[in-house]
């Protein structure tokens, strides 16, 4: 298709440099469609408007994201896990507990299935030329449950909360260095200003569903969330019973598209296998987070389809830079040639998996380098870097980990794998509660043994990735990886605006740590969401959000 | 014991409920509203103070009253052991007896056999083939335990059944053996054969004089099962997805949340302190040997 430059004119002409850039960017050929959809969305530019100058850069019309609206009035029934604590925006830090708080709260904007970020309770966001300052426009008429309207006093108050350290956030790890308390600033009762503490691309996805503590409640909020469970959702809490489940019902004030479901009922389980039989003998409609290993049985149900999102979630297999045999590089190197990542995808997580290439870069992220080649087994290049090292003979060691998930069987590969460069791996697999201990150095298995494996749940931008398990000084630095070089690229990746030279950092980023391997990521794993034949319009996402407005049963 | 215990668990409760990536501030900040920052001592001073004025404490993970939690959850655990002791005692009991009366011929070897088999298998085989053709492929009962609001009497037991299952299939072939044997050693004794001589109707034999002396020891057996049927059944609650006791103080070790843990712990120490009770008393119905004085 031809490109239409009239139109492209009158478009960039109300446009910040930034975002002609970006424009340029897919005009040249430089940016992906895709890519350009994402990155725009970031930078505030509306779904719309993103659709009209792929029309005008000649690439036909954009997906509709529309999709066909099922009957109203079903009740859609929901598997989950149990929520491990008391339901409070600010204290919640597990996948139960934040699913059944999403459907009442809502957040600026959602980081879809498609890790697009969509606005919600914000219109509109836009960066300052340095990206210290975003300003969010937010939506005007919006009702809480409780009758007020949400306005800037609410979303200040509400991120504030969760940037305060005195409050016990869960949040208060993905605002440190970032934003801090009191930097949320209300301009106008529709406008909201963040003050960051340094440059930063990627702000929207810290007060979008990313960070899942982020919703907008009531300034008034003084605790004790399941007394009120007020919200400005499609749907509003009928009923919640601790470690039972919820039921939902309709927000007929909502301010968008009324919900399509009159209610939904979540009923929480301690465990996998009861959700798959209940699922196969009908009591439930959807599981909401199926981990492959434990869904085999459904995989392939004909009475079940599989809704599979590509993620950034994975197990980082670090190992000690500062002590042991693997203070070499070259051991760290020799270990990860061993693992041979398409069997790892295709067998361990039976195809649901991308392969991993030994930096926080998946491939679902916009701004990884594509063109950094891919880490593949070659046991013969492992030997001879065992033997430069020194170490032809091989060692002894331990790998320390935990029970969850496929960790268990992964570590048993990881140890056969090794065994054909001399190394020896002893497995001390622990309850998850011992495993990570107090979570501070000195006092945790998980930040103290030379080898372990640590499981990490998506995120849509790399940017916690990049910085708490891998900076000189991040509280998750596992591995004891301390490199000037190193911290220099992730503070310049982060405070990048524009995708190139996001790329241009992570291209960087990602050369380092192949050649330094503190951390192997062999693969980073889809989230999947079961839901009975029949059932439409589900929209997981992978940080085990479920959103049910448009959701209808044949 | 239960408090000093859970002390020397790695990890704290504010870790437990923020998860491992929470910034250590934040869980500092959560240990001290929780009060969990104070001295041990004085902790459980406190903890006893109010449990002996009646109030059971309030849960750290839940932030609500415990009492609610452990009432619910014993009284969900006590109607799933009701509704197995109720299918499985009496038979069991009889499978026991017929084994006795038929003894070493086939039907024995079925009873003794078949009960020994399903016993040493874990419940949660026995309980996933269960669901698998009565709820799956039947769907002829529900596969969660839990009733939906409401729900009437035999509803509820409707929905028990299922779970229920396993349970007898676990206490069957035990209870079967105890009185198999108890009877075996019965019919043997001088007793049944002076009742045999003196010219009794055998049924009458059997009634007063044989099943009596057999079950005392079935009785024991079936009074020591209460602890697990209402404390110890983790995989079955589980695998039902049904709120008991068990579960209950199962979690609340894993979260670290004491005031729940010494709750539960507490109250099925009491429910098997109580069953041992009524196993003595129904022993002393059964054996006037041991009615203390009651003769004179």
């Amino acid at each position: 298709m031809s490109k239409n430059y009239r139109i492209l004119d009158l478009i960039r002409r109300s446009r910040t440099p930034l975002e002609n850039h970006l424009i340029d960017g897919l005009i040249d050929g430089r940016v992906s469609r895709r890519e350009f959809v994402r990155h725009g969305s970031l930078l505030g530019l509306s779904l719309p408007l993103l659709g009209r100058i792929g029309m005008a850069a000649g690439f036909g019309a954009a997906p509709s994201l529309a999709r066909a609206a099922g009957a109203a009035g079903a009740t859609i029934r929901v598997g989950s896990s149990v929520p491990a604590a008391a339901i409070d925006p600010v204290t919640i830090a597990d996948a139960g507990g934040l699913l059944v708080m999403q459907q009442v709260a809502e957040f600026l904007c959602v980081d879809g299935t498609d890790l697009v970020l969509k606005p919600a309770l914000a219109e509109s966001w836009s960066p300052n030329t340095d990206g210290t300052v975003w300003t969010f426009k937010l939506r005007k008429g919006v009702k809480f449950h409780s009758g007020g309207e949400m306005k800037a006093d609410d979303v200040a108050a509400s991120i504030d909360r969760l940037a305060d350290p005195a409050n016990s956030s869960n949040a208060l790890s993905v605002f440190t260095g970032i934003l801090q308390k009191g930097n949320t600033k209300k301009v106008d009762d529709y406008t909201v200003e963040f003050h960051l503490d340094a440059p930063n691309g990627n702000f929207p996805y810290m007060v979008s569903s990313d960070n899942y503590n982020a919703v907008i409640i009531p300034a008034s909020y003084k605790g004790d969330y399941e007394k009120s469970f007020d919200g400005t959702g499609p749907f509003k809490i009928e009923k919640y019973t601790p470690k039972v489940g919820a039921s939902f019902v309709r927000n007929d004030d909502y301010w968008g598209d009324k919900a399509l479901p009159d209610r939904t009922e979540f009923t929480f389980f301690t465990d996998i296998q009861p959700q798959i039989l209940a699922l196969q003998g009908g009591q439930i409609d959807i599981i909401n987070q199926m981990p492959v290993l434990a869904g085999v049985a459904v995989l392939n149900d004909p009475n079940v389809d599989i809704i599979s999102l590509k993620s950034s979630a994975h197990q980082q297999l670090h190992m000690h830079c500062d002590e042991g045999p693997t203070k070499d590089a070259r051991v760290r190197r020799a270990i990860a040639l061993c693992l041979d990542r398409e069997k790892l995808a295709a067998g361990l997580m039976k195809g649901r998996a991308a392969l991993g290439n030994d930096s926080p870069f998946a491939a679902v992220y916009p701004s990884t380098d594509t063109s950094v080649p891919q880490r593949k087994q070659d046991i013969a290049q492992a030997k001879q870097l065992m033997e430069a090292a020194g170490l032809a003979q091989g060692f002894k060691m331990t790998l320390t980990t935990e029970r969850y998930l496929e960790i268990p069987e992964y570590a048993q590969l990881i140890q056969n794998w090794v065994k054909e460069i001399g190394i020896e791996l002893e497995l001390n697999i622990l309850d998850q509660g011992a495993y990570y201990g107090d979570a501070v150095f000195g006092k945790s298995n998980w930040l103290d043994s030379a080898m372990g494996i640590t499981d990490y749940g998506h995120r849509g931008v790399p940017n916690v990735y990049l910085a708490a398990p891998l900076k000189s000084d991040g509280t998750w630095n596992a591995a004891h990886f301390k490199n000037k070089d190193y911290d220099q690229l992730a503070a310049s990746y982060i405070g990048a605006l524009d995708l190139e030279a996001q790329k241009a950092d992570a291209g960087k980023i990602q050369k380092l740590l192949l050649e330094e391997t503190p951390v192997i990521f062999g693969y980073f794993y889809d989230y999947l969401t079961a839901t009975a034949k029949g059932v439409a319009g589900v929209q997981p996402t992978a940080m085990s959000q479920l959103f049910l407005e448009k959701a209808s049963k044949a | 014991m239960v408090f000093l215990g859970g002390q020397v668990l790695p990890g704290n409760v504010g870790r437990a409920i923020l998860g491992p990536f929470a910034d250590q501030r934040a869980v500092d900040a959560l240990n001290h509203s929780l009060g969990v920052d104070r001295p041990l001592l004085v902790q459980y001073g406190s903890w006893i103070w109010n449990f002996l004025h009646g109030d059971m404490g309030t849960s750290y993970v839940f932030r609500a009253p415990v009492a609610p939690f452990v009432v619910d959850a014993l009284g969900n655990s006590m109607k799933l052991a009701l509704i197995a002791f109720v299918l499985v005692v009496p038979i069991g009991i009889l499978g026991g007896v017929v084994a006795a009366l038929n003894l070493n011929r086939p039907l024995d070897r079925i009873i003794s056999l078949g009960g020994l088999s399903v016993t040493v298998l874990p419940e949660f085989v026995t309980g996933i083939i269960l669901i698998l053709i009565f709820g799956v492929w039947l769907r002829w009962l529900p596969i969660a335990a839990a009733w939906p609001k409401g729900a009437g009497f035999f509803t509820q037991i409707y929905y028990l059944i299922l779970p229920s299952l396993p349970l007898f299939l676990v206490l069957f072939g035990y209870i079967a053996r105890m009185a198999r044997s108890g009877m075996i050693e019965a019919l043997d004794s001088d007793y049944t054969r002076t009742a045999v001589l003196k010219g009794l109707p055998w049924r009458t034999v059997i009634w007063r004089h044989v099943l009596r002396n057999a079950l005392l020891p079935t009785i024991t057996v079936i009074a020591t099962q209460t602890g697990y049927l209402i404390g110890g059944l983790v995989v079955i609650e589980t695998l039902f997805r049904y709120q008991g006791i068990g579960s209950l103080i199962f979690t609340a070790a894993r979260g670290k949340d004491f005031p729940m843990l010494e709750a539960g712990i507490l109250t099925i120490g009491i429910v098997y302190a109580v069953a041992t009770l009524v196993a003595d008393f129904l022993y002393s119905v059964l054996n006037p040997r041991i009615r203390l004085g009651a003769e004179q």
